[in-house]
């Protein structure tokens, strides 16, 4: 298998990549249009794919809406040349050209985005992406040539297309352009039909169609007042709920046109007040908040800074579960099961939620927390919950065991551990092995209901920084970062280390010893020119191109040349996470350095975790 | 008898450190000390940047200058074939960490009351965990081991002591296999006898083509490497992992 790794810093995929695309900052957008553009170029299309199975064959109107007749949407039929419902049996749907229909000028979504992406060119990308053409057109004739378009295979007696190419891009959607980045990638994979084919794209490790496949393009915007997340607001109709931006209304609810704000919050196993963007923020925010309570082993930075109560959680020794611990391939699950007595006052939260929900009076009855673990396990007949006794918590998941067909119960992974189910078969893993395909749905190459978002939104008088991103297909623009002033030389962005899990980890001493402190990753010949040297400590200014502020840590410097001149990495851990005797000295975390607000978060109000820096020997 | 050995998959490799982790957790090494180390590697320079890692436990030679240099016979080579530390007998004379190419070996410099994480004779530590046996006195791994009866395991880490990898002496004598090898998450590294020819050893070298580190000493280490070339003369280490002074 060949390995691309697409990446401002090559990191551990280094040694199993084939290439690499030093990628800057922020604009994945940039090169995945080009690789559109390319791919179109080079004619690797499944057309097949894109007819029957995504909406490219429906007719656009100048307005940008779909031509629609008696609500469905129509398509241009070639065989009899004339418009038709999409879902005529018999007919010949049209992917390019311009025709008349219903007495309008039209073409098909497909022409409109071959149309659109026709000035992406990798040329074009190259000076934004700092990636040559020739490498982007490489890629691009790999990921054609080994699609195999046209290609099926056999397994276990059904025949599948089969497109062995696919990409990861899990996170990249936390960039200020990320949401259109994602789609765009996933445009890539579209044009090559390997969405949800076998070897190919995967959203989920079985088909299922995705929650969000019709509610996003449903969404509503609601007058205001808004609630304190932004929910179908104007600013952030889709809405992937940031604290971040949260911690923004909560610091100016008026800006936001929301009313009310939270007065109490339990913060489970998470330490919200250094795992997002922007730390500053989010410490002032929280502190606004009336009662807080934190669930957590640790005593982390936000239990010791904002909790008014903390309840100190279990690790290992509690039942949790269950999770699911299938390879995509095989389909198994795992529980977690106590290795001994829970230490010192910490509890499992499932006993600590029991309690709570009592003592408030919403553990019993309809409606109650038993009533909605019912629902919530799938406990099914004779292994409900009763809702006017506190069971234990070994039999509630006794009874989930049950549910699930383990006549054991829970004993099964008390004794057993993972219970593997065995292989998962090709008609629940693939889109493509439905009946019918893909469950009948149609993936959206064009975005119509982007498009609606943004009339209502400029018709409820969002600003355009809200708006200007729900385009019907990825439009690129640069990154707000960019108008900072020259001065701000580098790009800073974040990453993990394999030792660490998030911000929650460096404080455990065993792991903190194999990754001591902070560190920020420079390229020597950026390094020489700054006359920085390896171990040196570094100042990083960050600086926000909207509102002009700055923000400054010092951390050491690692220099390798693992990374892009013009770009300086930081792991996202560290940041004095708990209040904890290994923590201090280890340096800040990059959440301080990146903002929040506008400029600094996606059109669906997502972390971005870049931002223009300069760096000095401190 | 056996011969036992390791055999690493460098190209499996994704430099994740476990095995540094779970060497920890499974000998209780003081602070510092890394029984097995994975060093992680840059060549070339930025865009024709190379990464790369290099698992390095103990090599257990079959020809090993650390024992011919050692003084009190602490040093020697168990019936499996390890290179292994009496830590009862050594006298912390550095000869064989002088004699030793690969850097595998630890001298500790403190006393194993202070060179863990807590401080294990603070009143309120002893009160919280109830007398909780300290790590460096973890019963499994002070005891004595093999047909010489000798205490050869990850126990007492004492000070003036050289200490390092035993192959999981402690492990290997209920036939398992060292806890770098158990614990790694993509089964990168593998342990068994080299004079089995149906051992996973012996197999994976048949198939594939193997490298040793330092062979021109004539050391003849019993950790071979599979999957990449040696590292080139100009590799450089990066996230360096050091005792914490």
């Amino acid at each position: 298998m060949k390995l691309v790794a697409i990446d401002p810093n090559l990191r551990g995929a280094g040694p199993f990549a084939d290439e690499w695309l030093p990628i800057k900052p922020g604009t994945d957008l940039a090169l995945a249009l080009a690789l559109c553009n390319a791919i179109i170029a080079q004619g690797t299309l499944d057309r097949q794919y894109l007819v029957n199975h995504t909406n490219a064959p429906f007719l656009v109107q100048e307005d940008g809406a779909f031509l629609r007749a008696d609500g469905k949407e129509q398509v241009w039929d070639e065989a009899s040349g004339a418009a038709k419902a999409f879902s005529t049996p018999g007919i010949k749907p049209a992917l390019e050209g311009r025709v008349n229909a219903q007495g309008r000028n039209v073409r098909p979504a497909f022409q409109v985005f071959k149309e659109h992406v026709a000035q992406y060119t990798p040329e074009w990308a190259d000076p934004i992406c700092g990636i040559p053409a020739e490498q982007i057109r490489r890629v691009a004739r790999d990921l054609g040539q080994n699609a195999m378009i046209g290609s099926t295979i056999l397994l276990d007696g059904v025949e599948l297309p089969y497109r062995p190419v696919s990409m990861m891009f899990y996170h990249m959607s936390q960039q200020e352009l990320g949401f259109q980045a994602s789609r765009a990638m996933f445009m890539v994979f579209m044009l090559l039909g390997a969405s949800e084919a076998v070897g190919g794209l995967q959203v989920d490790t079985s088909w299922a169609v995705h929650s969000g496949f019709n509610a996003m393009e449903n969404a509503t915007i609601k007058n205001p007042p808004y609630d304190f997340t932004l929910s179908n607001s104007k600013f952030f109709p889709i809405n992937s709920v940031n604290p971040g931006m949260i911690a923004k209304v909560i610091l100016d609810p008026q800006k936001y046109e929301v009313n009310k704000l939270p007065e109490m919050a339990i913060v489970h196993m998470a330490n919200v007040l250094t795992s997002f963007t922007d730390q500053p923020v989010m410490e002032e925010a929280w502190k606004k908040i009336p009662f807080v309570a934190v669930i957590d082993p640790w005593l982390s930075r936000t239990a010791d800074l904002v909790a008014d109560v903390v309840l100190p959680a279990a690790t290992m020794e509690k039942y949790e579960g269950p999770i699911g611990a299938g390879d995509g391939y095989e389909d198994a699950t795992a529980f977690r099961v106590p290795i001994m007595e829970p230490l010192f006052q910490s509890r499992g939260e499932m006993d600590i939620y029991l309690d709570l929900t009592e003592k408030a009076g919403r553990l019993f009855g309809s409606g109650g927390f038993l009533d909605r673990l019912n629902t919530a396990l799938s406990l099914k007949d004779p292994n409900r919950l009763e809702l006017s006794a506190k069971p234990a918590v070994r039999d509630i998941f006794d009874r989930w065991a049950k549910s699930q067909g383990l006549s054991e119960g829970i004993r099964f992974f008390e004794t057993k551990g993972v219970w593997n189910k065995g292989p998962v078969s090709p008609r629940k893993k693939y889109g493509y092995g439905q009946d019918p395909p893909f469950s009948g749905i149609r993936a959206r190459l064009y975005g119509e209901g982007l498009l609606r978002l943004q009339k209502e939104m400029q018709a409820k008088g969002a600003a355009q920084t809200y708006w200007q991103d729900y385009t019907p297909l990825p439009t690129w623009r640069p990154p707000t970062m960019w108008s900072s002033p020259p001065k701000y030389d580098l790009t800073l962005t974040s990453y993990k280390k394999i030792e660490f899990k998030q911000s929650r980890a460096s404080q455990v001493a065993l792991l903190a010893e194999l990754a001591p402190e902070q560190r920020v990753a420079i390229n020597p010949a950026t390094a020489r020119a700054k006359g920085i040297r390896d171990g040196d400590m570094v100042l990083v200014e960050s600086h926000n191109a909207v509102t002009g502020q700055t923000r400054q840590v010092k951390a050491k410097a690692a220099l390798t040349e693992a990374i892009r001149p013009d770009v300086v990495g930081m792991p996202h851990h560290y940041g004095e996470v708990a209040r904890h005797p290994l923590t201090r000295g280890q340096g800040p975390t990059p959440n301080t350095l990146f903002f929040t607000g506008e400029g600094y978060v996606t059109n669906t109000a997502d972390n971005t975790f870049h931002v223009r820096v300069r760096i000095e020997k401190a | 008898m056996a011969r036992n050995g390791m055999v690493i998959e460098l190209d499996r490799c994704q430099g994740c450190r476990a095995c540094m982790e779970a060497c920890k957790v499974e000998n209780n090494t003081p602070q510092g000390n890394f029984w097995m180390y994975v060093f992680r590697l840059e060549e070339g320079e930025y865009p024709d940047t190379k990464v790369r890692f290099l698992p390095r436990p103990c090599m257990h030679c079959d020809n090993p200058p650390c024992v011919t240099v050692c003084p009190v016979q602490a040093r020697f080579k168990n019936e499996n074939g390890a290179v292994v530390v009496d830590w009862d007998k050594c006298i912390g004379c550095h000869y064989c960490v002088v004699a030793c190419p690969y850097g595998v070996n630890y001298f500790n410099w403190k006393d194993p009351e202070k060179a863990y994480y807590l401080d294990w004779k603070d009143k309120d530590l002893v009160a919280a965990t109830g007398g909780a046996i300290p790590p460096y006195q973890n019963p499994d791994l002070m005891g004595r081991y093999g047909p010489q009866q000798r205490r050869v395991a990850g126990g007492g880490h004492l000070k003036g002591v050289v200490e390092k990898c035993s192959f999981c002496v402690q492990r290997v004598e209920q036939n398992l296999p060292p806890a770098c090898v158990e614990v790694c998450p993509v089964q990168a590294l593998h342990f068994g006898d080299l004079d089995d020819p149906n051992s996973d050893v012996s197999k994976t070298l048949s198939r594939k083509r193997s490298f040793r580190l330092k062979e021109e000493l004539n050391t003849q280490p019993k950790v071979f490497y599979v999957g990449q070339s040696p590292p080139g003369a100009r590799a450089r280490e990066i996230e360096a992992v050091k005792a914490k002074q």
